[in-house]
């Protein structure tokens, strides 16, 4: 178990970083260039410390220096392509496992980097274990894809006149991309960041800002920030731009910096801050750990709320002002957590990624805790139910999401989430929306920690930490207390039983090292002799995502005579469970119903003796007996959300009424309105109205009985009676007295009613008559609705209101009737839709003269083109969509026009939009419209492994390969995203648009001639498939020699290097097919191929270094003619092999074939690397012909391979025995 | 003739004063006329006294305008030296000192009255004063407060002060002034969209009829986001409209229409900072507030 007892951390590393000075001397806007360099502090821990990895991507490195002496160094980064060469593999399984394999080999949290300096020997040779050494690494960015955003608009004026500005972003530890550091959560040091801008700009980075210098031309000042408490590379960051400054007034520590003119819109969202920081301040009785605070606001931000140490990079877009209602919780929200993680996440860190769920957890559940004093209780349970939902719903449709996966001891094998297409083994590989997820569980089980053992043992817990943390962050890094400035779940449950004494190991076992929710069947019957409900709850544990729930549960019974509690026990096999009733049944009508929270209501009970008259109900259940004996009017399971679990219960419609009119919980209210929707009776109608009109009812319960309502009225379609549902509601609420068919101007003073009078018109849109179309009563409402909307008088800008008033139009739309599928003109427009446009048209144009905030009429609108263009009223066409979907537009508008895109693709079934949609997501300068697109796309697929489409080809499964494989390394994100679209399309397997590549083997074998399958690529298919096989050829010798699953060799490779520079182990040999190549290559990185060239030993001029080692990289590689592993003289790479084939049990019977194929391999190799430089590009073409042959017979063996060991490979036609 | 011309004198003035006020009113000029006419019956018998025995018309005119001026320069004159003293009503001391001061030998005034063949005319016939024109009877004339002195003016008319609005019957029809708003704005909306859409770059939604439902091309801007968050004028106008109407109902303390700021106010914490903030505000110790420091020349490197 990694869940070590009390043991404290311990560093991968063979050095302890104490201290880090970055300086960035000079940053380019018109060039998106960064120059500067770093200097880390160390302690080596071991005696001869030789080599020094650190993390870096996509920098240009000019020179190292350790101690005042150049070092070389070597920069491989494996995940620029993760599986080599136009490998035809096309195997997710293969990709998945090969793509976790290079996320490993650079993890900086197992030790590893994809920078890897040599100590100069005279450093190392002294032996001093506590010898400090300086290592200063010079480097620059040009162009940066990832790590830091340069957002520069093209318009008139100097940088900053135009608004300019730069800012880091990433995902989990990404700081590498944009300087050289140790870029893991675990590794603290204390900081120096010196950032030297142009004048008119504003440096905003971590720590306290020292003292703004001018250059010497007083052109440029260089800001000085100090950063005293021990941070980790990961939350360290940068902002640069020509920034507006408002100091809090209510805190003058803390400052806010927003884009140029936005200064109003910043005052205003700012002016509640404080009351957040007071808030967490109080609960945790711990001051905010850092002397100072700063937020940013920025354009095309990656998130809309990022956290580091001591700031916080925000969108843009979510400033707002006065008058806007919509976005202000919203914005609170973003603020809070911010905050929340400034605590739990920066200022506490995480030891290990398998940790990452505490830290989530704990800022998710404070930030709950905020919500819930904020916003009052009814939100907080919303929001609760809502998140619980949303878990249940990703768990049950995915599998499960596991919070502690325990990797321990490389047991590869035993992956903990079969289910996933991708690994959870480190945050770089996790989908997005899986990560979500993730932090939607982490804080819904500290909130079952906090039932377990009371929200006070919980405060003081987080107060304990939080107290080690800041005592430890004052203290000299040589006192090593700086750990307890990492938190680890062995660490937080320690302090749990330490402090509360309570054991919570079950419920931990239950929900954070096992996946899965629970899922509960429940019924009742009441038995009137023994005056017992007998209850039965059964549990769904063999489906996918589910597990089995043992433990007690507690149900509420809502009675005559009161509400009682009882917790029952789930136990293996009792499914039945009887609980007495403390009513007589016999009922005093006079007597008020006292309800859970003490209250006594008057309640109609006739409802209860109609159905008791009608005696007995068969149900699919069994028989309940209820009526006028029964004394239950309704039955609640865990209706405190105490587990994760799903929970169908069946009772009679007249108590799922009762529960929604009486039952004050909003939960409750909720669950009743949704068990509703399946009774369309009139008394569920009046329950529904009753709820709607009624003021004390939390708006959210009533927005959702509007579309309940909605539904009933259509499944009641031919007994209603009486206006429209809603209509007469609406005109009484919203409408004016002397003319009910106008409403009243807007005064949206009562956010409730707003609410409310923005959902009642979308919800009635909803509605159907006899032949399926809106009536035309509402829609001629709605139209009035927009006719009469007066926001003169009004504080609030009505924008929301409108925009969901387009919406309701667009809800109202029906499927036109299509006559012989003619072309859809003007002159056939049927006219309610001839208004509906005309009113849509009027609106969008309108918005291009008087833009609304967030431009929220142009989304609706174009949400509702869209519609018009489905249901076949005009011609569907995504020309408009794509001039909307534009880089400049606002992003809100291009995310809306992208997904009417997307959705036109899938409906036309083009490739020419799905083309121009993989263009963008390629080429968009905004990263979140990249990723939006991709899962937009994953969501809404032109077409999915299951089904046939004519979108299907090798080109796109090419592409986007191409894609996952090289194309998004600048993206953590975007490359899973990439991989989920991937896994959306063609599954795990191959694709089966795919050439079958057995029918070209067996041609092989037998003619031993270059026939191809016409569908491959000649050139493609003379390179294709080496590395694969290479690696393939790899695992194979590993396997039976070894017998260890791989992440045991990284465990102990860092002790291995050896003092004389001689590569010990073969697994070298596979790093050396990883020069990327078909993807642009990086400016500078040396792959373990030139190492022959690089003697370690001299120190190197680094700009020559550099262009040769550029040129190296230009020219092909090819993979069957490495060099042999003598060369490994810098074996720091640790090897990848990819766990799926060293584990496969069939690898061993193929060992033998391996062994074969890897010395025919490696004597080739010595052949052909002589000549190797002279022949750059030309030999490929001599030698097509001779390896062809060779290579078919490795593609074969590959595949043979790859299906073997995919899940599939049982069930595949494609058996490997063919080749054999 | 000084007896009955003092008198004359004074009515004489406000006779003029009325006359110079109200040109055309005819009671007035009525009485002016008749004070012209004692005039000349004066000089008329001046000239007699001193042995004319006929002159012309012209010549009495001008000489009826000369003792007029003169009596009228006297008058002004001596209610100037009254009110220097602080009095309102003129005295005898006022007429000799104003006398004096145009160069009239006082002295001998008394004899000149006393000769002998002075001619006495007979006292002009008593025209009733020029009923002052009820002006508008509008509402009730204002008496002094108890702290204005009583010596002090009265109050002007109240229909010089007191506003009587006039108005149109209103439409009073709800219905139709909403309808009317609505639909006004619908043409507006429409006409302009209409204009931009023919002026300029346009989408459309149909292929067979492109001025259907014409859209104003969308057009991406370089800072997209300035648009999209900063509200537009209209609804800045609206703000300052609907601010200022509240702010007429409270008593508005601050001078910040800032809706942050109102914002605030309402809050109970919030209340209470800003008034300490102006104070604190000079004492921000921000460093980035700080001024800029000039580069140290012993930098290396």
């Amino acid at each position: 178990m990694n869940r070590k007892k009390d043991k404290g951390f311990e560093s991968p590393r063979p050095y302890k970083l104490t201290h880090q000075v970055v300086c960035i001397n000079n940053i380019n806007f018109q060039r998106k260039s960064v120059i500067g360099y770093v200097e880390l502090t160390i302690f080596p821990t071991v005696v001869n410390l030789n080599r020094i990895k650190l993390s870096s991507k996509q920098c240009r490195i000019y020179r190292v220096r350790v101690n005042d002496l150049e070092a070389p160094f070597i920069y491989n980064d494996p995940t620029l392509e993760v599986c080599h060469h136009e490998s035809k593999q096309r195997n997710l399984n293969y990709f998945s496992s090969a793509y976790t394999a290079a996320v490993g080999a650079v993890d900086p949290d197992a030790g590893n980097g994809e920078l890897c300096i040599k100590v100069p020997s005279e450093l190392w040779k002294q032996g001093d274990e506590m010898k400090v050494l300086k290592v200063y690494i010079e480097f620059s960015l040009d162009q940066p894809k990832g790590g830091l955003h340069f957002v520069v608009p093209d318009i008139e004026g100097n940088m900053a006149e135009r608004g300019a500005h730069v800012f880091s972003f990433g995902y989990q530890n990404s700081t590498r991309f944009w300087f050289p550091c140790v870029d893991s959560y675990s590794e603290l040091c204390t900081w120096k960041l010196e950032f030297t801008v142009d004048a008119s700009m504003v440096a905003v980075s971590c720590g306290d800002l020292v003292e703004t210098v001018y250059t010497h031309d007083m052109r440029k000042k260089t800001f000085h920030y100090v950063l005293p408490i021990p941070t980790a590379a990961p939350n360290i960051s940068l902002a640069v731009g020509p920034f507006e400054i408002l100091v809090d007034p209510y805190m003058h520590e803390v400052t806010h910096f927003c884009l140029p003119q936005l200064l109003p819109l910043l005052k205003h969202t700012m002016s509640y801050l404080h009351e957040i920081f007071e808030f967490y301040e109080e609960i945790l009785t711990c001051r905010y750990p850092y002397s100072c605070f700063k937020t940013v606001f920025v354009d095309e931000a990656y998130v809309q709320v990022s956290s580091y140490a001591s700031m916080s990079i925000f969108s843009t877009n979510l400033l707002h002002s006065a008058m806007i209602i919509d976005q202000t919780p919203v914005t609170r929200r973003c603020l809070a957590q911010a905050l929340s993680q400034q605590f739990f996440g920066c200022f506490i860190s995480r030891m290990s990624w398998s940790d990452e769920w505490v830290l989530k957890g704990i800022s998710g559940y404070i930030y709950g805790l905020y919500l819930k004093k904020t916003f009052g209780v009814n939100e907080y349970r919303h929001w609760i139910k809502e998140e619980l939902d949303k878990i249940v719903e990703y768990e049950l449709k995915t599998g499960g999401v596991l919070l502690h996966p325990a990797f321990c001891g490389g047991k590869e094998k035993d992956n903990p989430t079969p289910h996933l297409h991708f690994s959870i083994k480190h945050p770089h590989t996790l989908s997005w929306e899986y990560y979500k997820m993730f932090q939607c569980k982490a804080h819904l089980v500290m909130r079952l920690i906090e039932n377990r053992i009371s929200m006070e043992f919980m405060l003081q817990v987080f107060n304990k930490l939080l107290s080690l943390a800041s005592t430890a962050s004052s203290q000299k890094y040589q006192s090593h207390m700086w750990s307890q400035m990492l938190l680890s779940t062995s660490g937080f449950l320690k302090s749990i039983s330490n402090v509360s004494g309570k054991d919570i190991g079950p419920l931990i076992k239950q929900w954070v090292d096992q996946s899965g929710v629970v899922k509960f069947f429940g019924s009742f019957a009441f038995n009137r002799k023994r005056n017992v409900l007998e209850l039965e709850i059964r549990q769904d544990y063999t489906s996918s995502g589910t597990q089995k729930y043992v433990g007690p549960i507690k149900v509420t019974v809502q009675e005559l005579d009161g509400s009682f509690n009882h917790t029952l026990q789930i136990e293996e096999n009792s499914l039945k469970h009887d609980i007495p009733c403390h009513s007589k049944s016999r009922r005093n009508k006079k007597k008020k119903i006292p309800l859970m929270n003490g209250e006594e209501v008057d309640m109609d009970l006739s409802a209860m003796e109609r159905q008791g008259n009608r005696s007995r109900r068969k149900t699919s259940t069994g028989v309940f007996e209820l009526g006028a004996d029964s004394p239950l009017l309704w039955i609640r399971i865990d209706p405190d959300m105490s587990i994760l679990r799903k929970v169908e219960f069946e009772q009679a419609d007249f108590m799922w009424q009762y529960q929604l009119r009486y039952e004050r919980d909003v939960v409750a209210q909720e669950e009743a309105i949704s068990a509703l929707e399946k009774f369309p009776t009139p008394a569920s109608r009046l329950a529904l109205t009753d709820i709607l009109e009624q003021e004390q009812c939390f708006y959210k319960v009533r927005m959702q009985a509007c579309f309940c309502l909605a539904k009933i009225a259509n499944s009641m379609m031919s007994t209603w009676t009486g206006p429209p549902a809603m209509k007469s509601l609406f005109t009484r609420m919203f409408c004016c007295k002397s003319c009910p068919n106008i409403v009243k101007t807007n005064n949206f003073i009562n956010f409730q009613s707003y609410f409310l009078q923005k959902t009642m018109p979308v919800a009635m849109a909803l509605l159907r008559d006899m032949q399926n179309l809106c009536p035309k009563e509402v829609l001629n409402f709605i139209l009035d609705l927009i006719k009469y909307n007066d926001n003169r008088k009004n504080k609030f800008s009505d924008n929301y209101y409108r925009a969901e008033l387009i919406d309701a139009l667009t809800n109202s739309l029906t499927p036109a009737i299509n006559i012989s599928n003619e072309v859809r003109t003007v002159d056939n427009l049927n006219s309610d839709v001839r208004l509906i446009l005309e009113e849509i048209t009027r609106f969008l144009n309108m918005e291009k003269l008087l833009p609304s905030y967030r431009n929220t009429i142009t989304v609706s609108c174009l949400r509702a083109i869209r519609m018009l263009q489905k249901n076949g009223h005009i011609p569907s066409d995504p020309s408009l969509f794509k001039s909307y979907a534009q880089y400049g537009h606002f992003v809100d508008v291009r995310v809306a026009a992208l997904e009417a895109v997307v959705d036109y693709t899938r409906v036309d079934r083009s490739s020419e939009e799905l083309q121009w949609l993989l263009d963008m997501v390629q080429n968009d300068p905004s990263h979140y419209v990249r990723h939006k697109i991709l899962s937009m796309l994953g969501k809404n697929p032109p077409f999915t492994k299951a089904s046939e489409s004519s979108l299907c080809n090798e080109a796109l499964v090419d592409q986007l390969w191409k894609l996952m494989n090289s194309g998004t390394s600048h993206d953590w994100r975007l490359r899973c995203d990439a991989v989920n679209f991937y896994y959306t399309l063609f599954g795990l397997t191959r694709p089966s648009c795919l050439p079958l590549p057995e029918l070209g083997l067996v041609l092989n074998l037998k003619e031993k001639k270059a026939v191809l399958n016409p569908t491959i690529k000649p050139e493609a298919g003379g390179i294709g498939g080496v590395g694969a096989l290479d690696l393939c050829a790899n695992g194979g010798i590993h396997t039976p020699i070894s017998g260890f699953p791989s992440s045991l060799e990284e465990e102990h490779l860092p002790m291995e290097p050896p003092p004389n520079g001689v590569a010990p182990a073969p697994h070298g040999l596979k790093r050396k097919a990883e020069t990327p190549l078909g993807s642009p290559p990086e400016p500078v990185q040396f792959t373990a191929q030139e190492e022959e060239d690089i003697d370690m030993d001299t120190v190197h001029d680094s700009q020559a270094f550099i262009y040769h080692h550029l040129n190296m990289l230009e020219r092909p590689s090819t993979p069957g003619k490495e060099p042999p592993l003598v060369e490994q003289t810098l074996l720091s790479m640790p090897a990848t092999p990819l766990p799926a084939f060293i584990k496969e049990p069939s690898a061993s019977k193929h060992g033998e074939h391996h062994h074969r194929h890897h010395h025919h391999d490696h004597k080739k190799k010595k052949k052909k690397h002589k000549h190797k430089h002279k022949h750059k590009h030309k030999h490929e073409s001599k030698d097509k012909d001779k390896d062809k042959d060779r290579e078919r017979e490795r593609d074969r063996d590959r595949d043979a391979h790859a299906f073997t060991s995919s899940p599939a490979s049982g069930r595949s036609l494609r058996s490997p025995s063919l080749s054999d | 003739f000084i007896g009955t011309s003092l008198p004359s004198h004074w009515n004489l003035q406000s006779g003029l004063r009325s006359g110079s006020g109200k040109t055309t009113t005819s009671p007035a000029e009525n009485y002016y006329l008749a004070r012209r006419r004692t005039l000349q019956v004066v000089v008329s018998s001046l000239l007699t006294e001193c042995g004319f025995e006929s002159a012309e018309k012209a010549a009495v005119e001008s000489l009826t305008e000369m003792i007029q001026s003169y009596i009228s320069e006297v008058g002004r004159s001596a209610k100037s030296y009254c009110e220097h003293t602080a009095r309102s009503t003129p005295t005898l001391s006022d007429v000799v000192v104003t006398l004096i001061e145009m160069g009239f030998n006082v002295d001998t005034l008394p004899t000149y009255a006393k000769r002998s063949q002075r001619m006495v005319i007979t006292a002009p016939p008593v025209t009733n004063s020029p009923v002052v024109p009820k002006a508008l009877a509008a509402g009730q004339k204002r008496v002094h407060p108890p702290y204005i002195p009583s010596h002090l003016p009265d109050f002007p008319d109240p229909h010089t002060y007191i506003k009587t609005p006039t108005f149109r019957e209103p439409v009073s029809d709800y219905q139709v002034l909403r309808e009317k708003a609505a639909s006004q704005r619908r043409d507006v909306e429409r006409a302009l969209t209409r204009f931009m859409a023919k002026t300029g770059e346009t989408q459309s939604l149909f292929k067979d009829d492109i001025t259907a439902f014409p859209l104003i091309a969308a057009r991406p801007s370089s800072i997209p986001y300035l648009n999209a968050l900063l509200p537009s004028e209209l609804e800045l106008q609206t703000l300052e409209e609907t601010d200022s109407s509240e702010q007429d109902d409270q008593t508005d303390n601050e001078n910040a229409p800032t809706g942050a700021d109102k914002e605030n106010s309402v809050l109970p914490p919030g209340g209470v900072v800003p008034a300490v903030k102006p104070s604190e505000e000079t004492v921000i110790d921000n460093p980035y507030l700080r001024p800029v420091k000039k580069p140290k020349v012993r930098r290396k490197k």
